[in-house]
């Protein structure tokens, strides 16, 4: 009789053992997080998005220790270099019998106290844009222009909580740069209708 | 299982197999457990005849074989009908029979596939490029949404209707807008998902929601032909062909995340997406579940989701969770982030954030 207590009790601790080792499904981690930390320890991917770059020019910058892609802007404006119109001192340019240019352009940036043309532009070498304190900016860079205000913003970008990446998720990151999606002289977005409507919604619903 | 034993032929129900029976009580999705070697896969004609039936269901799963058989074998017995409506035949007779492609070798995978674009080819005369690419390795899909950028343009949506091939007369989508009063949190039941005026509306916010592909997908427990199931990046997805439409999973999801082919879903020719995958947006049937796959036939080519791209706002972000580098990354250690039902235990990997 008490061998078979004995029998059964090895056996049931037994299966205990076994059923305790085996790892339960979820039970693996404690949540998602753990699970990404443990798991991109041996990072090791081999994915890329090179080839959803193609035909896109870019230029690589590294900012706030992040080095990534933007487009390359001189080559998509179209009167660039500025120089070949701007070939005189800009007050002879605003004289009346000039011909008129820019006249398209309205500038709804902050208010008239802070912004104006040469906020951006300089005056004297129209082919760079300008910082506050003077110093020259190159078009490929103008968002070294936006971020001496919007700084938080350009925080948020360079970790690219802010903006849009251009070709896939996959390394190497390419991401959109403030003017492709912001005009800087409007910078804001303007309201518009959705894109759809969704009558048998309201059929269901009815 | 033998490569050169093709499993549709024999017709021998209840065969004994010389498998051991599953002892695993863990219950892992995926990956083995430690406790056995090797798990024997059952598939094609063994996962449907070899199980346990009561008399209803096995008379239903030989009625159903037998409407097919002979509708094969009178076309290919014909002397009449032509060698495309043969190898139509074939291909039918052989989709009928095969297994669950979760259960599915790469090899079967890509024969599936090869025979769907077959098919498709002999009905319409069109070729559609479809795969069957698995998961890579070191990626688990993520995804991020913006509050605070949101505008409630729905172009989101759109771009998801057209890649996904959803039914156009039920006007499915995956997405919901859901368009919010400042100042009253996130109450989803005031808020109206289906509005039409100019956006974004005064004293609003817009919030989007979709399949949150879940880490503990409760849809998947549920389901009781396991026709649903995590992938290893972490992609919940359907087999369509594998699917009953019973909808407990729709049921079970607490996000509306999952939807259902009411009718037969129609796509006009020229609208249809031709750059498919089999776990995606091949074109479904009436009776079957569907849902968001994070564009499983974009983001597994590395390309970003239909929804990510088409946003004019930048307010979706998505990426690998593994790689310590990228932007889905960068959000989740940097914003505040939060996630919907987070006590429910289910850990979606779909976070929100505000600026």
């Amino acid at each position: 009789m008490s061998k078979h207590i004995i029998h059964r009790i090895v056996c049931v601790s037994f299966l205990t053992l076994v059923l305790c080792s085996c790892k339960h499904g979820e039970g693996e981690y404690h949540g998602i997080t753990d699970k990404i930390a443990a798991e991109s320890k041996n990072y090791h991917g081999t994915l890329s998005s090179e080839v959803h770059l193609e035909g896109i020019e870019t230029i690589e910058i590294t900012e706030g220790g992040h080095t990534f892609l933007i487009p390359e802007r001189k080559g998509q404006i179209k009167s660039y270099a500025c120089t070949e119109c701007h070939s005189k001192p800009l007050a002879q340019l605003q004289s009346k019998d000039g011909k008129k240019a820019h006249w398209d352009i309205k500038l709804v940036h902050a208010n008239e106290n802070t912004m104006n043309c040469t906020t951006c532009h300089d005056g004297s070498g129209m082919d760079d844009l300008i910082s506050l304190t003077g110093n020259s900016i190159d078009f490929n860079n103008s968002y070294n222009l936006c971020n001496q205000c919007h700084t938080k913003q350009f925080e948020d970008w360079t970790g690219g909580a802010h903006g849009k990446r251009i070709g896939g998720w996959a390394p190497p990151r390419a991401s959109m740069t403030c003017v492709n999606c912001h005009n800087p002289h409007e910078p804001h977005f303007e309201t518009r209708w959705p894109a759809r409507f969704n009558t048998q919604k309201i059929k269901e619903r009815e | 299982m033998r490569s050169d034993n093709k499993k549709w032929f024999p017709l021998n129900i209840g065969r004994k197999n010389q498998e051991a029976s599953n002892g695993c009580s863990c219950g892992k999705p995926s990956g083995s457990c430690g406790g056995h070697t090797q798990e024997v896969k059952k598939d094609g004609f063994e996962q449907v005849f070899d199980v346990k039936m009561d008399r209803r269901s096995a008379f239903k799963q030989l009625a159903a074989s037998l409407a097919i058989g002979a509708g094969a074998v009178s076309t290919s017995c014909s002397m009449f009908s032509g060698e495309d409506s043969k190898e139509k035949a074939q291909i039918d007779w052989e989709e009928q029979f095969k297994g669950n492609y979760k259960l599915m070798t790469d090899e079967e995978k890509q024969a599936t596939v090869d025979r769907l674009v077959r098919s498709y080819q002999l009905r319409t005369g069109k070729t559609i490029n479809m795969s069957a690419k698995n998961a890579e390795e070191d990626v688990l899909f993520g995804y991020a949404f913006n509050i605070s950028k949101c505008q409630g343009y729905m172009d989101c949506v759109s771009a998801c209707v057209e890649e996904n091939n959803q039914d156009r007369n039920s006007q499915m989508q995956y997405i919901r807008i859901h368009e919010m009063k400042d100042g009253k949190g996130f109450n989803f039941n005031e808020a109206d998902d289906n509005y039409y005026h100019e956006v974004p509306a005064e004293g609003h916010f817009y919030m989007g929601t979709q399949c949150f592909h879940c880490d503990n997908p409760p849809c998947v427990n549920v389901c009781p032909v396991q026709a649903t199931w995590r992938e290893d990046d972490g992609l919940v997805v359907v087999d369509y062909d594998w699917c009953v439409g019973c909808r407990y999973c729709m049921a079970a999801c607490p996000y509306d995340g999952r939807r259902f082919n009411w009718s037969k879903p129609e796509v006009p020719e020229e609208e249809i997406n031709k750059n498919q995958h089999y776990l995606g947006n091949r074109l479904r049937k009436k009776g079957v579940m569907e849902k968001c796959t994070f564009c499983v036939q974009r983001s597994r080519a590395g390309k970003n989701p239909a929804c990510v791209e088409a946003c004019p706002t930048g307010a979706r972000i998505f990426g690998n969770l593994l790689d310590p580098n990228s932007t889905i990354r960068w959000v989740l250690e940097n914003k505040k982030v939060f996630r919907l039902k987070e006590d429910l235990g289910t850990e979606p990997k779909f976070w929100y954030f505000m600026d």
